[in-house]
């Protein structure tokens, strides 16, 4: 479904008068399956963030291509939408404007993109938040409206940049949990961006796990859970440990190798 | 009430009660008691000198501060979405952002004359440029995930300019209103005073002149008074506009 071929991706960055060229991303290839779960995983500054603009088109790629149900993509689409790490909600509007913010750009009627607002808010367990705005709620709270004003749209694909990297662990938990029951309910691809093995392992069906910059798909692991998962059972599980340790020890191998 | 309006009137009338005391015991001429600066005001008033200067005064600063609004916030636009726009201008409007526009007053006369236009250029210049730089400052302060937000789910350009930009830059351009409005005001007395004698500032000339001090400080309190009346209006536009966010300013 999502057909990631030979992405290669540098950076112009200047220091004083000194142009660099930064190689942020390299022979980069990865297929992703119809309503898999699968995370990304990799040390800071190995380009998952970049990969995921690109894959959302927001970025264009050096070399290499990005194909959707096989066809290339090089601007933001409606099958795709995202999840930001920093919400990215418009403090200007409520809670359930934020939510119509989507709509609004795909041209949704007034009435109807209300009533399908409304709808994902009670999904993530907001609807007695709508007139609230974003400044008064919660971390977690307003990543919920995120990922309510992301699913608004219908997605084929959601592409989730860290989005409970910024919210405490507990809250964290929750958001994980919610997440997986929401997703086992829309049926949807996710691409998952993390730097928790943790969390990547617990939601993902696979992990992928990248080496330091330039950016490579280091290894591929399939996730050996069965779902629904129980997050207490589930991390307790000594499949679920030793999948942990050895992303832990294969991110260690390719941080190594890679300087 | 709630105790910071119990404050202010705590403050005004002990400064008040000062004052009064201070006039009746100090030279009458120098600090007028406040009784006295009361019974000349209510006479301006009575006499419809007061209200009639005042009317043109405040004609003037609409005028003047109406285009300083319109053209400091699409050059304040222009200039925090388009580089080349902000390096062509941004020299001269911060030279002229610090620099005293009392000084242009000649210049003025020389191209608009000495009639209503000379003074509606002055308040506009004492006013423009705090809101081009804050309008600017605003544009350019926009949280860059708010715009990779919006061209994710799809927005054009134009959908980011009035979805975005505008709305998140509008605190910004609201305080830079607010001390435009500051400004004009300072800037319709001074054209009255020195570019040609109407309105309140010909009254302060005049009674300045004639040591007529309680007419003087009615005069100078009438100012205070619009000063205050509206600043006061331009929060609450600011307060609907952008009730969202606690206002910043640059000055």
């Amino acid at each position: 479904m999502v057909e990631i071929r030979g992405v290669s991706k540098s950076f112009q960055k200047t220091v004083k008068d000194n142009t660099a060229e930064v190689r942020a991303l390299t022979d980069v290839n990865l297929s992703i399956r119809e309503n898999e779960f699968i995370s990304i995983i990799g040390p800071s500054g190995c380009g998952k963030t970049t990969l995921l603009k690109i894959i959302d088109g927001l970025i264009p790629h050096d070399s290499g291509q990005i194909l959707i149900n096989g066809k290339r993509i090089s601007a933001p689409g409606p099958d795709r939408a995202v999840v930001f790490q920093t919400f990215a909600l418009l403090p200007w509007r409520t809670v359930l404007a934020n939510v119509e913010f989507s709509l609004e750009l795909r041209r949704v009627a007034k009435e109807e993109r209300t009533s399908i607002a409304r709808n994902y808010l009670k999904r993530v367990g907001l609807e007695d938040f709508e007139l609230h705005y974003p400044h008064e709620l919660s971390g977690g709270m307003q990543q919920r409206a995120g990922l309510a004003r992301a699913l608004a749209v219908n997605p084929l694909i959601l592409l989730m940049d860290e989005p409970f990297g910024s919210v405490d662990a507990q809250t964290r938990q929750l958001l994980q949990e919610e997440l997986l029951e929401l997703w086992q309910r829309e049926q949807k691809t996710v691409i998952f961006i993390t730097h928790s093995m943790d969390e990547a392992v617990y939601l993902s069906d696979r992990v992928v796990v990248m080496t330091p910059r330039p950016g490579r798909v280091a290894e591929i692991l399939d996730v050996p859970l069965a779902r629904p998962r129980i997050a207490d059972d589930v991390r307790r599980d000594p499949k679920f440990v030793d999948l942990t340790n050895y992303i832990w020890d294969s991110l260690k191998k390719a941080m190594e190798n890679g300087h | 009430m709630n105790s910071q309006f119990r404050i202010n009137v705590i403050s005004i009338v002990t400064l008040a009660i000062l004052w009064e005391i201070a006039g009746r015991t100090l030279e009458w001429v120098l600090i007028p008691p406040l009784s006295q600066i009361a019974s000349a005001w209510l006479r301006l008033l009575v006499s419809g000198k007061l209200l009639s200067n005042l009317v043109m005064s405040l004609g003037t600063l609409a005028a003047g501060f109406f285009l300083a609004v319109i053209l400091g916030i699409i050059v304040g636009l222009l200039m925090g979405r388009f580089r080349e726009v902000e390096h062509f201008l941004d020299l001269y409007i911060n030279a002229l952002m610090s620099a005293p526009m009392t000084a242009f007053v000649p210049v003025l006369i020389l191209w608009f004359g000495l009639g209503v236009e000379s003074r509606i250029a002055v308040v506009f210049l004492f006013a423009v440029f705090v809101i081009i730089i804050n309008t600017m400052t605003g544009v350019k302060q926009v949280d860059r995930s708010f715009l990779e937000m919006a061209r994710s789910f799809g927005a054009k350009e134009t959908e980011i300019f009035f979805k975005i930009i505008l709305p998140a830059a509008m605190p910004a351009i609201m305080a830079g209103v607010r001390l435009g409005m500051g400004r004009a005001v300072k800037g319709m007395v001074t054209a009255e005073m020195l570019l040609t004698l109407t309105g309140i500032g010909a009254m302060i000339m005049q009674y300045g002149s004639a040591f007529a001090t309680d007419a003087l400080f009615a005069v100078i309190l009438t100012i205070l008074i619009v000063a205050m009346i509206t600043m006061k209006l331009v929060q609450v536009v600011d307060q609907r506009l952008t009730g969202w966010k606690l206002e910043i300013a640059i000055e």
